[in-house]
């Protein structure tokens, strides 16, 4: 039987992050985002990344066909994009679920659940309204260990200008109305978006 | 007026750009107080009044003017402009408020291709010969008076869009019409005047060379030079692979650097970054263009530079530097990190719609090749030069030799396939 190809694509955010495009599931039930090799254990994949070695990665966040892994180390992501490209391989070739469902929230941990509500409020009542008016979306995808994770639609997937309305805009906003939240993650993949409402230019 | 406690910078970023992430995560990690700018209102403007700001990127005077009113709320450290026109904008924001910056009548200058000419040739810079044509003459009658081979270009257009050669009186004619047929569409007529005119001047052989540099105190420190192995001889100039550090004799780089230096004195540029295109042949370094901005696209990625602290050895990135600059935090390198890069800016394969790009995967496993950047979305129209001006994305590349660079640029390239309808 043939293998079915694995496609990843990296794209640097910075030389901190870099997001990963796989073109198939790696998880597909929500995001998982992990803070720590400890707590990455019995997800076989995020072990495999905060494990591989020169890294010094601080963070893996994993959403459908996503993986955004955040380090500390001044190595570029040259080196280290292989490695999180093997590692993401084979967890995938290896039959078993990549990544484990996420666990119930320990009690007296910090309240995601009512972080979340109050996020879903702003976004329904304020950022939503806002990006509409560009023909944007933003969803709220979950909030972990206060770090929201959201992906953005319409109008704002692809668009030129979405680190400003991310940074600018729902970051400044979140950090006024729920100050609580302690960091944002944006999971889109903007090389998917079919419909930019700016079309980047060489400039 | 109180300071704020962190430098607040006004980034210009015009909507259609690619810089944004590379500025704003800059900013971020300097941790300056950031406000952007744009020619349009961003959907969070009234709820982040102090983080956003539209300007009138047409009108120079109008955007300072609405730039001192906000400035009278929230203090400014410094004004940065990421494209030619934010440039200009940029710099009338900097006189009138007193910040770091360049004259107008410099970024003016700079923006302006016969504008820059006049500018250069007066201080004796080595620049083609070159005359101004107005669309609508006579173009057959103008064709036989001219100097062959020469290059028809817009004044103000970037990457090379509607620059074309012609080697003889046929090729002229032809050349003009096509670049008139550029000028008249209707996003570029509407511009203004500059759209009406035509810079016809002499072809300078030789290769070419893209000079990066960051200008304090009207010194031009060269933060890195690129060749272009590819030749550019036309009858279009799309751009391809930028490498560095050049492999040209030194006493070759050092009259290149005279001659950009040269450049930002005639101009009167006094702060900021640059980005020039020079060529080299036995007369010597020529200027061909120098925009006062950094490098376009995605390709300020391929430039890193090294500082060290108490900490260790860091990476500081292009945008970093323009930053720290523009607002006055102390800057702790201007020197590129040791090994060579390089960077292929990915020829448009062809006309038509893209469906999809094979063999990235390949592409990104060649040795050295540490990205591969398809910034072209499925469904996009592609057009090649001289009408079009996008790349369907970027190859990054480091390693030992720029030779080695160049090859795994290319190697790269030739694993990829756009299926294009």
């Amino acid at each position: 039987m043939d293998r079915v190809e694995i496609r990843i694509t990296a794209e640097p955010i910075d030389n901190a992050r870099c997001k990963f495009l796989v073109s198939a599931p790696v998880h597909s039930s929500g995001v998982r985002r992990f803070s720590g090799a400890e707590e990455a254990k019995g997800s076989p994949l995020a072990e495999a990344i905060f494990a591989i070695p020169g890294a010094d990665v601080t963070e893996v966040i994993v959403s459908g066909n996503l993986v955004t892994v955040v380090k500390q180390s001044a190595a570029p992501w040259q080196a280290l994009g292989k490695s999180v490209g093997v590692a993401i391989r084979a967890a995938l070739a290896s039959g078993q679920p990549a990544i484990a469902p996420k666990p119930a929230a320990a009690a007296g941990g910090l309240d995601d659940d009512a972080l979340y509500d109050r996020v879903a409020e702003l976004f329904d009542s304020q950022v939503n309204p806002m990006v509409a008016r560009h023909g944007g979306r933003v969803e709220l995808i979950d909030v972990q260990d206060a770090v929201v994770m959201l992906r953005m639609a319409g109008g704002c997937q692809g668009c030129g200008m979405a680190d400003v309305t991310l940074r600018q805009g729902i970051e400044a906003m979140l950090q006024q109305t729920v100050p609580e939240v302690k960091g944002i993650v944006d999971i889109t993949d903007h090389t998917a978006g079919t419909n930019p409402y700016f079309a980047a230019a060489k400039k | 007026m109180p300071c704020p406690s962190q430098p607040r910078l006004l980034l210009l970023l015009p909507t259609a750009t690619y810089r944004t992430t590379a500025f704003v995560e800059a900013a971020r990690r300097l941790r300056v107080d950031l406000t952007v700018a744009s020619e349009l209102p961003s959907t969070f403007e009234q709820a982040q009044p102090d983080r956003l700001l539209t300007l009138d990127f047409s009108n120079p005077e109008r955007a300072a003017e609405q730039a001192a009113a906000f400035a009278r709320i929230h203090p400014i450290a410094g004004v940065a402009g990421v494209d030619d026109t934010a440039a200009v904008v940029a710099a009338a924001i900097a006189e009138r408020l007193a910040l770091t910056g360049n004259p107008l009548s410099a970024a003016l200058a700079a923006r302006d291709k016969h504008v820059q000419r006049n500018e250069l040739a007066r201080h004796g810079v080595p620049v083609p010969r070159f005359e101004l044509h107005t669309l609508g003459e006579d173009a057959a009658d103008r064709a036989t008076r001219l100097r062959y081979p020469c290059v028809v270009k817009p004044l103000r257009l970037s990457a090379s869009r509607g620059v074309i050669r012609a080697d003889d009186p046929r090729g002229f004619v032809a050349a003009v019409a096509r670049l008139q047929a550029i000028l008249e569409q209707p996003d570029v007529a509407e511009c203004g005047d500059w759209a009406r005119q035509v810079l016809v001047e002499d072809f300078v052989p030789g290769p070419e060379v893209a000079l990066e540099g960051l200008v304090i105190a009207s010194r031009l420190n060269v933060l890195a030079l690129f060749d272009k192995p590819d030749p550019l001889d036309g009858p279009f100039f799309e751009e391809t692979i930028y490498v560095t550090p050049s492999r040209l004799p030194e006493p070759a780089q050092r009259a290149i650097t005279d001659c950009a230096q040269a450049s930002v004195a005639a101009l009167g540029l006094r702060e900021g970054p640059i980005h020039a295109e020079l060529r080299w042949n036995a007369g010597g370094a020529w200027l061909i263009e120098l925009a006062a901005r950094s490098i376009g696209g995605r390709c300020s990625d391929v430039l890193r530079f090294t500082a060290r602290d108490a900490i260790g050895k860091q990476q500081v990135s292009l945008e970093e530097m323009i930053i720290r600059h523009a607002v006055g935090l102390p800057i702790p390198s201007l020197e590129r990190e040791q090994c060579a890069a390089g960077v292929m800016m990915i020829p448009v394969p062809g006309a038509g719609v893209l469906r999809e790009v094979r063999g990235i995967a390949e592409a990104r496993a060649v040795p050295l090749v540490e990205e591969v950047a398809i910034t072209a979305h499925p469904g996009q129209a592609l057009v090649p030069w001289p009408e079009g001006s996008r790349y369907p994305g970027f190859i990054f590349a480091r390693g030992g030799t720029p030779a080695a660079v160049e090859a795994a640029l290319r190697e790269a390239h030739g694993c990829l396939a756009f299926v294009i309808e």
